[in-house]
Formats: C-alpha cells, sequence, structure tokens
C-alpha cells in the first residue's frame, strides 16, 4: 500500500475544532466532544477505571493480556490504519498498551509497589489525551486479534478504552446525541425519524415495488405474533431504500409473517462502540418492542454492528439462553432460498460483482459463506476481493467513525485507503457491502478515491433477482 | 567449582524450580478461576467453546498461520520455540540428571539431533533479536525484557552447547558449566514473573477473551452509581459536569490517592 504522502498527512490529521475549543477542553483530538468537566482528569479515569474493574469481567483480560503480550509486532502488519501512515502510535499493541500500562500501574500490586519505590507519578493527563486521540484512531475491526499468537483481542481493550473515557465525559459528540435521541429522545431511534415519515416512506415504497414488480409487497407495521421482528439499521429508511425493498421483497417470497414494530425500530447500537451501559440500554428498548408485539425471533437488517450488539449481547441482558433467537437478514434469505422457499433468476446481474465483508458479520465466521452463495446464484461475474471473509479489511469507518463526519478526511486517506485500493483491484462494478456504515463509508471511499464501483446492498441486489412465480400475479421481470 | 556447580544443579535448581512451578501454577489458577467467575457473572452462560478451542489448537501448533504476518521473523519463532522445548528436556544428559535426583527419567533425544537442535535455537534466537531491533513496528513496541530474552536463552544454550563439545581443559569447562547452570536457574525463576508466563497462560488466552466478551447485566448502572452518577447516565446532556457530586473513591484509586 502506498504510505501517505506529506500533503495527504497534513489533511487527514488537520484540526477539525476551533482552537479555542481545544484549549478550553483541553483535548487536541479531531471528533467533536460536547463540553464536559476537564477538571482532575486523571483521578477521574482512575476512579471510572476502578468502577468498572469492580463490576465487569474486564479484569481478567487485562490480567492475561498484561502477563502474556509479547510485543511481536504481528499485528502491525493486520493493521490498515498503521500501514497507511506508518505511525508507531497506531500498532495495535501499542494502542492497547496505553491503557494496559496504566492498568498494570495502579491496579496490580507489583505495579503499585513498582510506582512508589521508583517515584513515578502515575496517570497524568496527557496519557488521557492520547488515549482519547488513540482509542478514536482505531476501527475496533478486530483483524489483528486473529494475527496475535497470544489471543489478545485490541478491540476489547479499544471498547473498555472508550468506554472509561465515556465515562468522564470524553466521547464523540456525533455518537452521544444520537444515542441521547435513541434513549431519551421523542423519537426513540438514532436518526431521528418520526413514525408518520416512517409510514410515508413505507407506503411510498410498497407503491414503488407494485409499479416495478407488479406485485403487492407490503411492509407490515405492528403486527401482534409475527414470525420476524425486523431492526434495520434506522438510517436504512432515509438512505436505503433499496435495500429495504430487497427485504420486503423477500419476506413477501416466502410468505413468513414479519413486521416492522413502531414503537421501537432502531438496529443501530453505538454502545457496541463505546460504553456497555448504553449496549444495555438500547438493547432493553429492542426487547419491551418485541416483547409488545410478541414477535418469535428478532430480525436484523444489513448493517454489522446491529447484527453483532444484537446477536452477541441480546442474550446477555434480555433473558439469557432463554432469549428470543436473533438472526441476520442474509441468514434468512440464504436459509429461504436452500429451502426453496426463495426462488432467485440466475444471471440477472451480468456486471462484475464483488463482496465486503463488514468486520461484525465476518469476523466470528457467523455470515461468511451466505451472502457469497446468494451472489454466486444471481450474478454471472462474481469475483473475490483479497483477501476477504474472516481476513477481510474494514472499510476504514468500523468502530462508528463513520458516523463522525468531522473525521472524514482521516477516513478516507487513512482507515480507508487500503480498502479503496482493494476495490479497485477487483475490477468490480457492483461492491456488494451489507452494512449501512460500511455503505456510507464505502460510497464516500468511491468517490473520494475516484473507483468506479457502485456500491450496494445484498438485498438490492435479490430485490432485482427474485422470481416471485405466477401465483404472486407479477410479471416475474 | 565443582563445590558451586553441585549447588548450582542440585539445591538450587531444585529450588528454582519450585519457584518456577509454584509460580506458573499460581498465575493457572488465578487464570482459571478469573475464567469461571467471569463465565458465571454473565447471564445467558452462551460461549463459543468450539472456536475457542479451533483458535487455541492453531495457536499451539501454528505451522499454517506463519505466512500470514511477518512470515520470517514467526518461521524463526517456531524453530526457537521446538529447540527451546525439546532440548532442555530431552538431552541426554539432563536426562540423566533428572534420573539421578528423581529415580525416574524419559528417553533422551541422539546427541547429534540435540546438536543440530542447538545450534538452530542459538540462531533462531539471534534471528529473533534482529527482527525486533531492525523492524521499526516490533522496536517501538520492545521493552527491556524483550531483548534481554533472547539473548539471555542463547548465553544459556552456547555455554551448554561449548560445555559438551570443545576440548575444553577442566576448568573452562567448570567456568562455562557454572555460567550455563546458574543462568539456568535464574531463567526458571524469572519465567512465571515475565512474558514468558505465556508459556502457560497463552493455551488461555482465547477462552479469557471469549468470556470477557460476556459482559455482565446491570454493571452499566452499578459503575454509574460507584461513581456517583446513577442519575445521570452517560447520554443525559452535561451529565459529568462539574456541578456533580464528587464521586467516592473507589479502593484501588483511594489507596493511590493517599499515596500520593
Amino acid at each position: 500500500m502506498q504510505p501517505l504522502t506529506e500533503e495527504e498527512r497534513t489533511h487527514a490529521f488537520a484540526p477539525t475544532r476551533k482552537a479555542e475549543v481545544i484549549a478550553r477542553q483541553r483535548l487536541p483530538v479531531r471528533y467533536h466532544v460536547e463540553d464536559f468537566d476537564g477538571h482532575h482528569r486523571p483521578r477521574r479515569f482512575l476512579e471510572a477505571f476502578a468502577a468498572v474493574l469492580k463490576h465487569t469481567n474486564y479484569r481478567l483480560a487485562l490480567d492475561q493480556y498484561v502477563r502474556v503480550s509479547a510485543k511481536c509486532s504481528r499485528c502491525s502488519v493486520k493493521c490498515q490504519v498503521y500501514l497507511a501512515t506508518g505511525d508507531n502510535r497506531d500498532i495495535p499493541c501499542y494502542r492497547s498498551e496505553l491503557l494496559l500500562k496504566i492498568y498494570r500501574r495502579h491496579f496490580t500490586v507489583s505495579g503499585v509497589l513498582r510506582g512508589r519505590l521508583l517515584g513515578d507519578p502515575g496517570l497524568t493527563d496527557e496519557r488521557v489525551q492520547e488515549m482519547a486521540d488513540a482509542f478514536y484512531n482505531c476501527t475496533a475491526c478486530r483483524r489483528c486479534h486473529f494475527e496475535c499468537p497470544m489471543g489478545i483481542d485490541h478491540a476489547l481493550i479499544t471498547h473498555l478504552g472508550r468506554y472509561i473515557l465515556s465515562e468522564i465525559g470524553i466521547a464523540p459528540r456525533a455518537l452521544a446525541v444520537s444515542v441521547r435521541e435513541q434513549l431519551t429522545g421523542a423519537t426513540g431511534n438514532t436518526s431521528a425519524v418520526p413514525v408518520p415519515a416512517l409510514r410515508d416512506s413505507l407506503e411510498f415504497l410498497s407503491d414503488d415495488m407494485q409499479e416495478e414488480r407488479g406485485v403487492d409487497i407490503p411492509f407490515p407495521l405492528d403486527e401482534e405474533g409475527a414470525d420476524y421482528i425486523f431492526f434495520p439499521a434506522v438510517s436504512d429508511f432515509l438512505m436505503e431504500a433499496d435495500t429495504l425493498m430487497g427485504n420486503a421483497a423477500v419476506f413477501r417470497a416466502t410468505g413468513d409473517r414479519w413486521t416492522i414494530g413502531t414503537g421501537y425500530f432502531d438496529g443501530i447500537n453505538y454502545g457496541l462502540f463505546y460504553s456497555d451501559h448504553i449496549l444495555e440500554m438500547v438493547l432493553h428498548k429492542m426487547r419491551a418492542e418485541v416483547e409488545r408485539l410478541k414477535a418469535k425471533t428478532i430480525l436484523i437488517g444489513e448493517c454489522g454492528h446491529a447484527s453483532r450488539s444484537a446477536k452477541f449481547f441480546y442474550p446477555t441482558y434480555c433473558g439469557g439462553k432463554q432469549a428470543l433467537p436473533v438472526v441476520n437478514c442474509m441468514e434468512y434469505a440464504h436459509k429461504a432460498w436452500k429451502q426453496g422457499r426463495l426462488k432467485l433468476k440466475p444471471n440477472t446481474i451480468a456486471e462484475a460483482v464483488t463482496y465486503h465483508d463488514p468486520c461484525n458479520l465476518a469476523r466470528t465466521g457467523w455470515v461468511v459463506e451466505q451472502p457469497r452463495e446468494l451472489l454466486k446464484a444471481i450474478c454471472s461475474n462474481y469475483v473475490e476481493m483479497t483477501p476477504n471473509r474472516r481476513d477481510n479489511i474494514c472499510c476504514g469507518g468500523g468502530g462508528g467513525t463513520v458516523s463522525i463526519d468531522e473525521i472524514k478526511p482521516y477516513r478516507m486517506l487513512v482507515g480507508g485507503r487500503a480498502k479503496a485500493e482493494q476495490i479497485r483491484a477487483t475490477g468490480a462494478k457492483y461492491c456488494v457491502a451489507p452494512c449501512a456504515n460500511c455503505k456510507k463509508q464505502l460510497r464516500e471511499l468511491m468517490e473520494e478515491h475516484g473507483v468506479d464501483c457502485q456500491i450496494v446492498g445484498l438485498h438490492d441486489l435479490l430485490y432485482k433477482a427474485i422470481d416471485f412465480g405466477p401465483a404472486a400475479g407479477g410479471n416475474g421481470q | 567449582m565443582s563445590a558451586w556447580i553441585e549447588f548450582g544443579r542440585g539445591p538450587l535448581f531444585r529450588l528454582a524450580f519450585c519457584l518456577m512451578v509454584l509460580g506458573l501454577l499460581r498465575i493457572v489458577l488465578l487464570t482459571v478461576v478469573g475464567i469461571v467467575e467471569a463465565y458465571r457473572r454473565n447471564s445467558d452462560r452462551i460461549v463459543p467453546w468450539k472456536a475457542v478451542a479451533r483458535q487455541t489448537l492453531g495457536w499451539l501448533v501454528p505451522a499454517g498461520r506463519l505466512w500470514r504476518a511477518r512470515p520470517v521473523y514467526s518461521t524463526t519463532s517456531l524453530v526457537f520455540h521446538v529447540g527451546l522445548l525439546a532440548v532442555p528436556f530431552f538431552l541426554a544428559a539432563h536426562v540423566l540428571l533428572w534420573r539421578g535426583a528423581t529415580g525416574f527419567a524419559w528417553p533422551g533425544m541422539p546427541q547429534p539431533l540435540a546438536d543440530w537442535l542447538t545450534l538452530l535455537t542459538i540462531a533462531a534466537a539471534l534471528g529473533l533479536f534482529c527482527g525486533r531491533a531492525f523492524h521499526r513496528g516490533a522496536r517501538a513496541l520492545s521493552r527491556l525484557q524483550d531483548y534481554v530474552w533472547p539473548a539471555l536463552l542463547a548465553a544459556v544454550f552456547a555455554a551448554g552447547y561449548i560445555c559438551s563439545h570443545a576440548g575444553l581443559g577442566a576448568k573452562a569447562y567448570q567456568q562455562f558449566m557454572l555460567v550455563h547452570i546458574y543462568l539456568a536457574d535464574l531463567i526458571l525463576v524469572m519465567i512465571p514473573f515475565t512474558k514468558i508466563a505465556h508459556c502457560v497462560l497463552a493455551p488461555l488466552s482465547q477462552a479469557v477473551t471469549a468470556v470477557a466478551w460476556k459482559f455482565v447485566p446491570g454493571a452499566g448502572d452499578r459503575v454509574a452509581a460507584t461513581l456517583g452518577y446513577a442519575n445521570s447516565p452517560v447520554w443525559v446532556a452535561q451529565a459529568r459536569s462539574g456541578a456533580a457530586p464528587p464521586a467516592p473513591a473507589p479502593k484501588a484509586a483511594a489507596k493511590e490517592l493517599v499515596a500520593k
């Protein structure tokens, strides 16, 4: 990969905030932060750290990582951020060490003793500032985790670092404002979509599909007892009409009962990025809606972090092993297709198509082959990008960074640099990126880097390829 | 000098060996208990044990994974580890010592194999040292112990090799043997307290990470309450302004503050 030129570096890391704000907050980061009490930050950071250690499972991982870390630097080769900047501070192991060092110094007996003997002052305000910067340079994609012979998960450390920082008031304003609307606002979702607007746009989409496909494809709202209750990233209702049409069309073809709850219809959960507390509260909102409508399965739309936060944390916070199953919409479509309930017309897409694995879906091996099989069924020219599947490179907007508009130059030139080159090398006309965050980031990337590739969702293409059959009264075209 | 040698490979070795075993046992037990506790604190008890086992085994026999990142360094490291485990345990002279002390033993490896492995291990240790010193990323990460370990291990292997090969005079032989034995004892004692603890902890890492991602229900509320912000969670505007009540300092942090 081409390293950054000096000009690009200057642009990517240019301050985005007014000098007086940086001075007032004493926080030279590039993302906007709501004003907070900046006094005694090291002390308050340690208090928050201690409180988190007391009530959570993080101490186990910190102890382990402190003991085994071998500093082999294999992770550096896998980090798209480090490969772009070449800055040692962007090596995953270096970043994690920022927090591990504090843990060792303040929360282990040997560290405290050594600190006293050597007169080490411990955590300083500069270190807090450094962490506030470093933990939001990481996209928490977990690619480095799979190259660490010691099994260190740097994304877990990033998550923890951000959680502690958020407890002392340091979190990107873009994320904080969205979460506030989601948890306390009138609309109750991150994009502030009011219910009447939701109804209107869904009706409009149904009309559109009727016109295009000659089939009545409804978006059932508030239906009690449905088999599936659907939570896409709420931004899909504003920006991803084609994906939603595909979702509805798949259900029209399979005949399963599904619904969207007007009480809560947002799959987004920024808690996964920066706060366990938010993660839990958002999932409780989801649970309330699921229980209100007595749905049987939770279906998450094309969104990586929404899928992961529901799949892996809904059982944690909402009923344990008895919690309702969580399914990603691509899993659902794939299963229906395998069962013969979803008919797809082969060779519907003649142009070259490639697939981008969203980190939150692919890294654990959860949704990897299903979308590929579906794509191969409808595309005559499917090409893989390299590397792919579990080893895929992050789009550069992971970990919530894509929602922070003011750091776009960083995302374009640093975070997404490897991805842009990877997609360009495929020569594909369409890149399927089944994740609301990846889609936004990749579209901006393609424009920025002048790559002629259209970013679409998997369901955008499925919609074109579904064969409703003569019984549906459609024209099948 | 022969008394010093006898002391080094007799009582001192036994002490060092016991300290190593106890030290390693302690951290393994702490980690295993930690895993069980973390598992119990989580409500769903859903842990991807199969994936954990696959990853753990994959790293215990990492042959297929080496080329993916820093292939030369990684392969060197594998060779180094093989030598490091095989030679001390299976060198015929070591096996004999063990039999003499305990009355039981296992078959040793042929001397030519031991010789080649020793030389390979020394070369690999030097390779790892250079791979660290001359790789920009690795150099930025490295601590003192990261340089000391390969050097120390190369030294102990080299001293042992010289003792069993060079036509040394009795005095020189004893000097090298002394270095070999005392360095080995030092290494044994240091193992549990340095990164070499990974010899027993690394196979637990995947399980630790898996249960660490199992968050604890209600922890968010309790953290906020502990900090004195029970009624103003992070998503409320201005939650953590100067007007907030002073937080009660938790134990560890409080100790720190007192220390200052």
